[in-house]
């Protein structure tokens, strides 16, 4: 909310809204249903099992149309504009570094640390190329979204003084210890530590890069957050997992001393169960809480040219979505996957607002040139998260 | 086809400003005529490009000028040069309420299918084709570990019982196409207790433990015998294989919903692992069988150890047979007594 003063003159407000004259709030909507989506999850996926996996390339570009077409801005939707074909090249490659990576830690695990240096070298690469490519297909209004950066901005957003100082580190580990596997056990420790340590930094040098370099017609995006406030929500989660990971202990403890002994067996295994539950239960409250606060800073500190926008995720509503999605799916052996996928994106659509001063007068389109797909490929088959 | 003249309300938006402009499509038999407050301009039908269906959605007219043109989706649509033509078979087939129904009889079969039988026939084949090497450094490691972590000991056995079941252990595995690749190690595991594993790569481990609950050599060499099993069938190899198939299989069909994590994602794994090894122990307990009859030993000595190390009362066990990674005991036992007939 502290971004809205910016705007507002206390004069100007227009009747009714709230808001001041020439800021409007632009309606998001997503519109899909559940029944709709089924049809094309389940006509994809058994096409994508029939071709042996082939299809996923289409099948990848039918879903996100779908979204896309969905999903609407002050009335018109958005456009997905990836194609099947280059999309597919790109998977090909993605699966040649995954057999690489899978053979090297499973068979060849004196070749990892290599490959694993490859992957460090390759990262900002794939960065970069997976996040100009889901801007470049994206369009709204006949123009596309933009992301403007090079090999070694990713570099230094990626590693920036957390990478030298592990190098550093890890040098030094090298050169006191002999043994060759105290030697990897110290290099990967040093970068543990200092990227452990400092994530919340890290994570607002990341999340600042993908905004500050988005662009949408010839707009930079950008984001005030500071890495203090991740801190903060990051401090909190750890917190809430560990206090009621003690009560979770606390409660076996009292609990165990009667069932234990009668039937070791039997109620041994239910009350396994029920203590693996009650810590997936915490799992998920603490997951929802870091996915709610890290969406709601985001984007409550992030502006598009003219543009802004509100989150109100809340932690206790991620978190009922997340667990009645997950009973869902299980107990329809997988076929609620897509009700539980468009109730996901309707609940993140719901609480978000956005707001634009100057009805978008201020973007101007301009001309883009196409993006290979390998790079956007190799990134989500690594998971790696190029989303707000 | 008519060359009737279909008008179609929609937005125009020019590509330089995220503003549109009502305007109307009037769709003729070779042209078109956009109209709109900010517009008026003709086209050919033959250089517009339309998007490809989705659900009932809005569509997008391609303009040769870098212009676009949104509308309600419309037969009339059909008319035009597709963009992307095979997305357009793909986007008939998910109209059709049928094929969302075949697919879904399809889908289950092909999980059901290739879970039982079409990822163990493929590992099974796969495996004896990747060179017993491959797996010598996993095992190594896998000792090494337990060795370094307390959970192994140096044996307590005495130099004649280990060379009475080295001698044993020699006989059994000699004339196996994987003899080569054999090791026994003796190990004293205080807090694993009686047990026997068969490592990656053909090292034999059996516990001080095991040994001293066996009453006759016979039963220490049917111990062997499974383990032999295990590696001459490459378990191993194929445990690696079929639980990344289904790792990777998993993960395809959930990755809409990978944001709920182990759950949805692990559970089935988990599930499909305990199975499969299940059915690698029932396995290397028949090959266990067929091996110590051509020796001239009875599988009876194997139904005697597995009873005494399940000790007496009920078997637990059952009530959770789906979780386990190893058969109900009784039905292993029950197994060997049949062989030994």
């Amino acid at each position: 909310m502290t971004a809205a003063i910016a705007y507002e003159a206390p004069a100007a407000a227009a009747a009714g809204t709230g808001l001041p004259d020439r800021v409007r709030e632009l309606a998001l909507r997503f519109e899909g249903t559940a029944g709709e989506y089924f049809r094309i999850w389940v006509v994809n996926l058994c096409l994508t099992l029939l071709s042996l996996g082939v299809f996923s390339a289409w099948a990848k570009v039918r879903k996100k149309r779908y979204f896309y077409s969905r999903a609407t801005l002050d009335g018109t939707p958005f456009q997905y504009l990836g194609q099947p074909v280059p999309i597919l090249k790109g998977r090909i490659v993605a699966v040649c570094l995954a057999l690489l990576y899978y053979a090297a830690s499973r068979f060849f695990t004196s070749l990892l640390p290599y490959v694993l240096a490859l992957g460090a070298v390759l990262a900002p690469w794939v960065l970069v190329r997976s996040a100009a490519f889901n801007a470049r297909y994206t369009a709204y209004r006949n123009m596309t979204f933009g992301f403007d950066a090079g090999y070694r901005d990713a570099l230094r957003a990626l590693y920036g003084w957390q990478g030298a100082l592990a190098l550093v580190l890890a040098v030094i580990a090298f050169a006191t210890t002999a043994e060759a596997e105290a030697k990897q056990a110290m290099v990967y420790g040093a970068v543990a530590l200092v990227f452990g340590l400092t994530f919340p930094w890290w994570l607002r040098r990341y999340k600042h890069f993908l905004v500050s370099r988005s662009v949408f017609g010839g707009r930079y995006g950008d984001l005030s957050a500071t890495g203090g406030q991740f801190f903060r929500i990051y401090l909190l989660a750890g917190l809430l997992f560990a206090l009621a990971g003690a009560l979770v202990a606390a409660l076996a403890g009292v609990l165990a001393g009667p069932l234990m002994p009668a039937a070791r067996a039997e109620g041994g295994m239910l009350f396994a169960g029920l203590m693996l539950l009650a810590i997936y239960a915490v799992y998920v409250l603490a997951y929802a809480y870091m996915q709610a606060g890290t969406a709601n800073l985001v984007w409550n500190t992030a502006t598009l040219g003219a543009v802004r926008f509100e989150s109100t995720l809340r932690a206790r509503g991620l978190a009922k979505l997340y667990l009645s999605n997950a009973l869902g799916i299980l107990g329809s052996a997988g076929f609620l996957i897509p009700w539980a996928v468009i109730r996901t994106f309707k609940y993140r659509a719901e609480h978000l607002r956005v707001i634009a001063v100057d009805d978008l007068a201020g973007f101007r389109g301009r001309q883009e040139g196409t993006v290979r797909a390998a790079g956007a490929e190799v990134g989500e088959f690594f998971d790696l998260d190029v989303s707000l | 086809m008519s060359t009737a003249t279909i008008p179609l309300a929609g937005r125009h938006y020019d590509g330089h400003h995220p503003l549109g402009s009502a305007a109307t499509l009037m769709l003729g038999g070779t042209e078109a005529a956009l109209i709109g407050t900010r517009i008026a301009q003709r086209y050919r039908l033959q250089e517009l490009r339309v998007s490809p269906r989705i659900a009932g959605a809005a569509r997008f007219v391609v303009l040769p000028d870098g212009g676009q043109f949104e509308c309600a989706d419309s037969a009339a649509l059909d008319r035009l040069p597709q963009e992307g033509r095979s997305e357009g078979v793909v986007a008939w087939l998910e109209q059709r309420l049928a094929v969302a129904v075949a697919a879904v009889v399809v889908i289950v079969a092909a999980a059901l299918g290739g879970y039982l039988y079409g990822i163990p026939a493929a590992a099974e084949r796969l495996a004896p084709r990747i060179p017993m090497h491959t797996e010598r450094v996993l095992g190594d490691q896998a000792l090494a570990w337990l060795d370094g972590r307390g959970w192994f000991q140096r044996t307590q056995l005495d130099a004649g019982l280990q060379d009475q079941i080295r001698q044993g252990f020699g006989l059994l595995h000699s004339g196996l196409p994987l003899a080569a690749h054999y090791r026994r190690e003796f190990r004293n595991a205080p807090e694993l207790g009686a047990n026997a594993l068969a490592l990656p790569g053909g090292a034999i481990v059996i516990t001080d433990q095991m040994v001293g609950r066996a009453q006759s050599p016979e039963e220490v060499l049917a111990v062997l015998a499974h383990e032999i099993g295990h590696v001459e069938l490459r378990h191993a190899m194929r445990h690696v294989l079929q639980d990344s198939a289904v790792a990777v299989a998993v993960s395809a069909v959930t990755s809409d919903a990978a944001s709920l994590g182990v759950a949805v994602s692990g559970l089935p794994v988990v599930l499909a692992q305990a199975r499969y090894s299940r059915e690698f122990e029932s396995e290397a307990d028949a090959f266990a069988f067929r091996l110590l009859r051509r020796h001239g030993l009875s599988p009876h000595a194997f139904a005697d150890l597995m009873e005494r190390l399940q000790g007496p009362g009920p078997d637990h066990a059952q009530a959770y047979a789906f979780l386990s990674s190893h058969p109900v005991t009784a039905e292993r036992v029950r197994r060997a007594r049949a062989a030994a007939q």
